[in-house]
């Protein structure tokens, strides 16, 4: 009998290793793995996965055995074999998953240890929130975008801050998120590892464009030489007005909060801004002899000034002016006056 | 072995063996909860304290608070010597210090008062600054304290008067004395962390 | 022999009274109305998320609906049900014939209903929308309702610390003869553990919440970045309390497990002092973790892994818990009545909750899922999973404690069934949603999401369907349920050796206690002097 018992749980618990082993390497339930930082994240979630499918296979297992097993007989009233307790078993069951948990605690110390490590000559990238839009902008360059390029293979040091309320920097192919809390600057480093366009996520919630703020801005991992084209070409402007428009339009991060078809922009947060000089348009209501021009160009300096019906004062950031030089404020007007 | 009568509960003590009484158990309870109230404004003022400039600091007037502080420990020495009286069965004796203790508390609250005024006068207010904001709120919820501490007092000294405690029994007393000790140590912590260091 | 039989008028229900047992049902009652209300918002924000675009809510609509459907569901549902539970039940599990306080206990519970009607009524001024975590500054600047949810988060701290005064002065002043420390039934320990985690980290968030009430209402610069106020230091106040919440709303499930075990698989608790200690373990160790939650926000990067130390720690005790339990039904006779069922339901899901909860401690683990559907998803199994079904099976097993009546077994099953393939169903798609990139909070979502979210959502309605056994069972079985005699569980704990219902006095005369409260199947004799109450039948 004792022997049995023995040959049973030893049984048993090659079993669950084995389990908890192909589940380690068999299950993955993370997205693309960007970064060097994803690979380390990955390995350690992997472990702690297997650990958990066996101790979440031994628990349930137990369960169900118990209840199919251990089952009162019908008719019979008396109680079962009165045991207290097992000091030897109640150490073990004390002793292993502390010791578990230290495993992984050190294991989790080894990763973020490593994940932090400084490189040479890292990219400096300043992120800059606001409600509801990132802007990412290239110290040493005049590069300013709401989507975010980086080159492959080389550390990035992200400066991250917010303008107004708290909001989270969040890439979830690089497995890793920092808060950017306003009046303090926060530091992250990651090492793009694979090319491609990935989705920036913001992880706090901001207010009322939160998930707006969430679905607007990518990251687009790209070879050294393409990455060095785009800041080229995005420090300057497009001779084209319409296409200067276009881009500042985005630069600046407009289309988070307001649709423009010509820009594919649809945010819902701010009114739409097609057809705005439009006179049977829809902000027909909003010119009331006022020159349009005047008026956009009031809206974006002063926007508590000129309500649109049907959305709240104070969504819309009111530093704009200090923003926007007064040259590409005058193209970004005449862009948006001339949408049909 | 005193015998407490409280609705319904009479016979039932296991307590007895601790020799507990409820009364005094649950203020403790309560005390140490207001602890972990102070504790979370004490906190926020240090952490402003070690993070911020105060340059409004150096207009507190540490003497006249010292002296406001001497005469705050002065009435918890009353309630020592009420509750004292009480148990030498001298109910005079009780009514009088807890007078004393309502008084002085009532002097700590005026000396307060001043110091308020007068640093308003300097500029010094609820909005004007983070220290304003932090130090009026930490030392205004403590005033708040003494201000219940004080009606307490004379609703004690009131109950005394009409012979409510005897020398066996006087949890009443005992109540508010620690109610009160506690808002003269909570004092002698806030002013060791606003006007000494 | 005379028999103080209760007089069961309703109307005893409706008013001012400071009876233990009428106050835990008025909780009861009360809580139940408000995990309904929580739930309405819950189906809207899951109707809402069926589809990644869709506009049935709008954004500022979906974040005061998420931040009350939270804050109901933690301060208005979960704490004053388990208050409810611990009002009716430590009295009797004591021998005492009331609580310490029998005033101070009405009270508190008519705190309840005002700070409630204040979070509900906020709706008509604006209702909060900064998320239950209240973040500053976005908590500064919302609407006025925001502010009506601060003072009635004040009012529910302040009604939950003075019933915590109360359990523990009950507990310490009032047990019976003979009923030492070592005999105290382990919900009663569970409370007490609790009521002392409540006591040191409420005032804590109530000095947190006056800072966010005096910025708001009389313009104090605490949490004003610009004059240098610090968004960090209220997440240090909010989760040194809202970290010990979790254990403070799931202790009290874990006690009412720990009854039921025993009386369902006819065996004494395995472990009893190491359950009843670890309770104790889990408070303490509770109360130095709350750090875990700011891993993303900028602290001090050298206080991360004494943090994430102390999280894992607490996976210790816990496990003791479940382990104890797993051997408590080991080799018993066990009867799977609804009770039992919603107990072991606790265990499977609450486990999922816990080991998830060790993933989020380890700090780059974290980093990836914090503020994610993952999170979510461990929280709902801790919070649903946990301490709800825990709470079900408390209101199952001393259904017939507190009407007299026997409820309807099939309609439990029936409800467990529901409830149980509903939890599964509604969070574990969550978790997934989490890893792949979906952030918490959000009224729209990347539409590679759409399909775990139409599961979650397909879970939840079950759920809401799942209420509707229960209550039926509960309201017609208190009419028209068999009677139930005083002990149908043949239960050996003190409660349950009076009549059922008790007496308006619960022990007629002192009782006394000579043994522990599990000995199943050791000698026949019996437990507990027999009060005259008891001999009511």
């Amino acid at each position: 009998m004792k022997e049995r018992t023995l040959l049973v749980v030893v049984l048993v618990t090659a079993l669950l290793v084995v389990a908890g082993i192909w589940v380690a390497q068999n299950v993955n339930l993370m997205p693309a793995e960007a970064s060097t930082r994803a690979a380390l994240v990955d390995q350690l979630f992997r472990a702690m996965l297997g650990l958990a499918a066996v101790i979440f296979l031994l628990v349930e297992g137990l369960l169900l055995f118990s209840v199919l097993r251990f089952r009162q007989p019908r008719g019979d009233d008396g109680d079962a074999l009165p045991v207290h307790g097992n000091r030897a078993l109640e150490i073990v069951w004390t002793l292993i998953p502390a010791l578990i948990v230290i495993v992984i605690g050190f294991y989790s110390f080894r990763v973020l240890a490593a994940s932090e490590i400084r490189e040479e000559n890292p990219l400096v990238v300043n992120v800059r929130s606001r409600q509801f839009a990132w802007t990412f902008e290239y110290p040493g360059t005049s590069v300013i975008s709401s989507d975010l390029h980086l080159p492959v293979g080389r550390q990035v040091r992200f400066l991250i801050t917010s303008d107004d309320v708290i909001h989270s920097f969040w890439v979830p192919e690089f497995r890793v998120k920092r808060d950017a809390t306003p009046g303090q600057m926060a530091e992250l480093l990651v090492t793009p590892t694979r090319e491609g366009t990935y989705p920036v996520r913001c992880a706090e919630l901001c207010g009322v464009g939160h998930a707006a703020m969430g679905l607007s801005s990518r990251v687009i991992v790209e070879s050294d030489e393409a990455f060095q084209a785009w800041l080229t070409q995005a420090a300057a402007l497009p001779a084209d007005p319409i296409e200067a428009g276009r881009t500042l339009f985005k630069r600046y991060g407009c289309p988070a909060c307001h649709a423009l078809a010509d820009a594919g922009a649809a945010g819902v947060v701010g009114p739409a801004l097609d057809s705005l000089a439009d006179p049977n348009g829809p902000h027909a209501h909003a010119h009331g002899g006022m020159d349009i021009r005047a008026l956009v160009e009031q809206s974006v300096l002063d926007p508590s000034a000129a309500i649109a019906p049907g959305f709240a004062d104070g969504l819309m950031p009111k530093d704009f002016g200090t923003r926007i030089p007064a040259n590409e404020l005058a193209i970004l007007v005449d862009y948006l006056v001339a949408q049909k | 072995m005193t015998s407490h009568t409280i609705p319904h509960a009479d016979d039932f003590r296991a307590g007895r063996e601790l020799s507990l009484d409820h009364r005094k158990l649950g203020m403790w309870l309560f005390l140490a909860s207001e602890v972990m109230f102070f504790g979370g404004l004490v906190g926020t003022f240090l952490h402003y304290k070690a993070t911020l400039p105060t340059p409004e600091a150096a207009l507190l007037d540490t003497v006249l608070v010292g002296l406001n502080t001497f005469v705050l420990i002065t009435s918890s020495l009353m309630v020592v010597l009420g509750l004292d009286a009480i148990q030498r069965g001298r109910r005079r004796g009780l009514i009088t210090f807890l007078g004393l203790t309502a008084l002085l508390g009532a002097i700590f609250l005026g000396g307060q008062v001043f110091e308020f005024i007068s640093l308003a006068g300097h500029g010094v207010t609820l909005q004007s600054s983070v220290f304003g904001s932090s130090f009026y709120t930490l030392t205004g919820f403590h005033g708040l304290h003494v201000l219940i501490g004080v009606i307490w007092a004379l609703v004690t000294l009131m109950k005394a008067a009409r012979g409510t405690y005897t020398a066996q029994e006087h949890a009443g007393v005992e109540a508010f004395g620690l109610y009160w000790h506690f808002v003269d140590v909570v004092w002698i912590v806030l002013f060791t962390i606003i006007y000494l260091i | 022999m005379t028999t103080a039989t209760p007089a069961l008028s309703p109307r005893r229900y409706f008013g001012w009274s400071t009876d233990h047992k009428v106050i835990g049902v008025q909780y009861l009652v009360t809580s139940f109305f408000f995990f309904l209300v929580g739930g309405a918002m819950a189906g809207m924000i899951r109707t809402q998320l069926l589809a990644p675009d869709s506009t049935l809510v709008s954004a500022e609509a979906f974040n005061r609906l998420s931040t009350n459907h939270g804050s109901v569901m933690l301060f208005l549902w979960i704490l004053p049900v388990l208050a409810g539970l611990g009002n009716y039940l430590v009295p009797l599990q004591i021998g005492a014939r009331d609580m310490a306080f029998p005033r101070l206990n009405a009270l508190s519970f008519w705190l309840l209903v005002p700070a409630g009607l204040l979070m509900l009524a906020s709706f008509f001024v604006g209702a909060a929308e900064a998320g239950w975590t209240a973040y500053v500054p976005l908590s500064i600047s919302g609407p006025d309702g925001q502010t009506l949810w601060a003072l009635s988060v004040i009012l529910l701290g302040t009604s939950s610390m003075m019933g915590s005064i109360n359990f523990v002065t009950t507990i310490f002043t009032m047990r019976a003869e003979g009923l030492t420390f070592w005999r105290l039934p382990l919900f009663s320990w569970s409370m007490l553990a609790t009521s002392i985690l409540v006591l040191t980290a409420t005032p804590v968030l109530t000095a947190g919440l006056a800072l966010i009430a005096m910025d708001r209402l009389v313009g104090t610069l605490f949490f004003s970045v610009p004059a240098g106020g610090d968004p960090i230091l209220w997440q240090n106040l909010f989760w040194f309390y809202s970290h010990p919440a979790v254990y403070i709303m799931v202790l009290p499930a874990m006690g009412a497990i720990s009854e039921i075990f025993p009386v369902f698989a006819r065996k004494p608790v395995f472990g009893y002092r190491m359950i009843a200690v670890s309770s104790l373990a889990i408070s303490l160790l509770g109360l130095t973790v709350w750090a875990h939650h700011m891993f993303t926000s900028g602290m001090d990067p050298r206080l991360r892994v004494p943090y994430m130390i102390s999280t894992m720690i607490i996976a210790v005790p816990t496990g003791v818990k479940i382990f104890s339990w797993l051997a408590t039904i080991w080799g018993g006779k066990i009867r799977l009545d609804t009770p039992m069922l919603f107990a072991l339901g606790f265990i499977s899901m609450f486990l999922i909750g816990g080991i998830t909860g060790v993933f989020l401690a380890a700090i780059p683990v974290d980093l990836h899922v914090h503020d994610t559907y993952f999170v979510v998803a461990h929280l709902h199994f801790v919070l649903f999973g946990g301490s709800v079904s825990g709470a079900y099976a408390a209101l199952y097993y001393w259904y017939p404690k507190i009407t007299g009546r026997r409820f309807d077994e099939r309609l439990g099953k029936v409800h467990f069934a529901a409830n149980f393939i509903g939890t599964n169903l509604a969070y574990l798609p969550m978790f997934l949603a989490g890893l792949l990139g979906m952030p918490r909070r959000v009224v729209n979502y990347d539409p590679r999401f759409t399909e775990l979210n139409q599961l979650a959502s397909l879970g939840a309605f079950l759920l809401a369907v799942s209420v509707l056994p229960l209550l039926y069972n509960m309201i017609v079985s208190w009419v028209n349920g068999p009677k139930a005699g005083d002990n149908p569980w043949r239960a050996r704990t003190l409660e349950w050796q009076g009549s059922s219902p008790p007496p308006v006095h619960n022990f007629d005369q002192p009782p006394v206690v000579t043994e522990g409260p599990y000995d199943y199947g050791e000698a026949e004799a019996r437990s507990m002097m027999p009060s005259p109450a008891a001999a009511g039948d």
